[in-house]
C-alpha cells in the first residue's frame, strides 16, 4: 500500500539542496549573530525589532531565513533517518512528522513576522 | 554467525550500539558525529527561537519582559556557548562541500584542523562582540 519508489529517487536532490542551503545559512546565520549582538539592545528591545522591520527587504531575508534554516534542517534529520533500515509505514510517519512539524512552524514564524507594523511616517 | 567466517570481523546486530563505539575514529568520524549532535541541537534551537520570539505578536510589553530574562549573564554566556555549536556545523559543513565540490579529500585533516583555529578565533571575536558594552561599563567608558 505504502510503497515508496526509492529507485526513482537518488536523494541527489536534497544532496545538492543541502550544499546551497547550507551555503546561504553559514552567512545568514553569522551576519545574524553580529547583527543581534553588536550591542545588548538590538537584539532584545521592540524597538530595534521594530526598526527593523520597517524595511521590507529586511523582512524579506528574515522569512528567506527562516525558510532555508527549515528546510536545512528538517532534511537533515531525514538524512539520519535515512541511513537506518526503515520499514515503508516508518518512513511515511516520519516524513509526515517531519513536512507537518516544519510547516507548521515555518507558519508560525511567517505570521510573527507578518504581525509586526509597518509605522507611518 | 560469527564463527562461519574465521578470522573476519562480522557485525554482531545485538550489539550495535558496542560494536559502533569499538570503530577506531579518526578525525573525520568526530567530524561526522559532532555534525549530527549540532546540527539536531541546532533544529531544536530553531523551533525553541520561533516560540521564544511568538510574544512579538503580543506587543512591546510582553515582548521586552521576556527578554529581559534572556539578558541575565548565564543565558548571555549560553547564547555564546551556543555559537560554538553554530560554528562547529558552520565551518565543518564548508569543509564538506570542499571535500565534495573542491577535491577536499585529499587534504580533509588539514581543512579539519584549520577549521578549529579558525572557529576558536570566531568564537573569541563574538565574546568580544557580545560582551564588550559590559566590559567598557565596567572600565567606566
Amino acid at each position: 500500500m505504502f510503497k515508496l519508489q526509492s529507485t526513482k529517487n537518488s536523494g541527489a536532490n536534497s544532496w545538492i539542496m543541502q550544499r546551497i542551503s547550507g551555503i546561504a545559512l553559514v552567512v545568514l546565520m553569522i551576519g545574524h549573530y553580529i547583527l543581534m549582538h553588536y550591542h545588548p539592545d538590538s537584539g532584545h528591545t521592540y524597538d530595534a525589532v521594530l526598526g527593523r522591520m520597517q524595511y521590507s527587504w529586511y523582512r524579506i531575508i528574515d522569512l528567506t531565513f527562516l525558510s532555508l534554516g527549515m528546510y536545512h534542517g528538517l532534511n537533515g534529520i531525514w538524512g539520519i533517518f535515512r541511513d537506518y533500515n526503515m520499514k515503508p509505514w516508518l518512513k511515511i510517519s516520519v516524513i509526515s512528522a517531519l513536512v507537518i512539524f516544519g510547516i507548521a512552524f515555518t507558519v508560525w514564524g511567517y505570521s510573527i513576522i507578518f504581525s509586526i507594523p509597518y509605522l507611518k511616517s | 554467525m560469527a564463527d562461519e567466517y574465521k578470522g573476519i570481523k562480522t557485525f554482531d546486530q545485538k550489539e550495535w550500539v558496542k560494536e559502533n563505539l569499538s570503530y577506531k575514529k579518526d578525525s573525520g568520524s568526530w567530524a561526522w558525529i559532532f555534525h549530527r549532535v549540532t546540527g539536531l541541537a541546532l533544529i531544536g534551537y530553531l523551533f525553541l527561537h520561533v516560540y521564544s520570539l511568538s510574544t512579538l505578536t503580543s506587543g512591546r510589553t510582553a515582548f521586552e519582559t521576556k527578554m529581559q530574562s534572556f539578558l541575565s549573564p548565564p543565558l548571555l554566556a549560553l547564547e555564546w556557548f551556543l555559537f560554538i555549536i553554530v560554528l562547529f556545523h558552520s565551518l565543518n559543513g564548508v569543509r564538506i562541500v570542499l571535500v565534495d565540490w573542491a577535491d577536499g579529500a585529499k587534504y580533509h585533516k588539514t581543512l579539519y584542523r584549520f577549521s578549529w583555529i579558525i572557529g576558536i578565533i570566531l568564537f573569541l571575536l563574538m565574546g568580544y562582540i557580545m560582551f564588550s558594552h559590559e566590559i567598557l561599563k565596567f572600565f567606566g567608558k
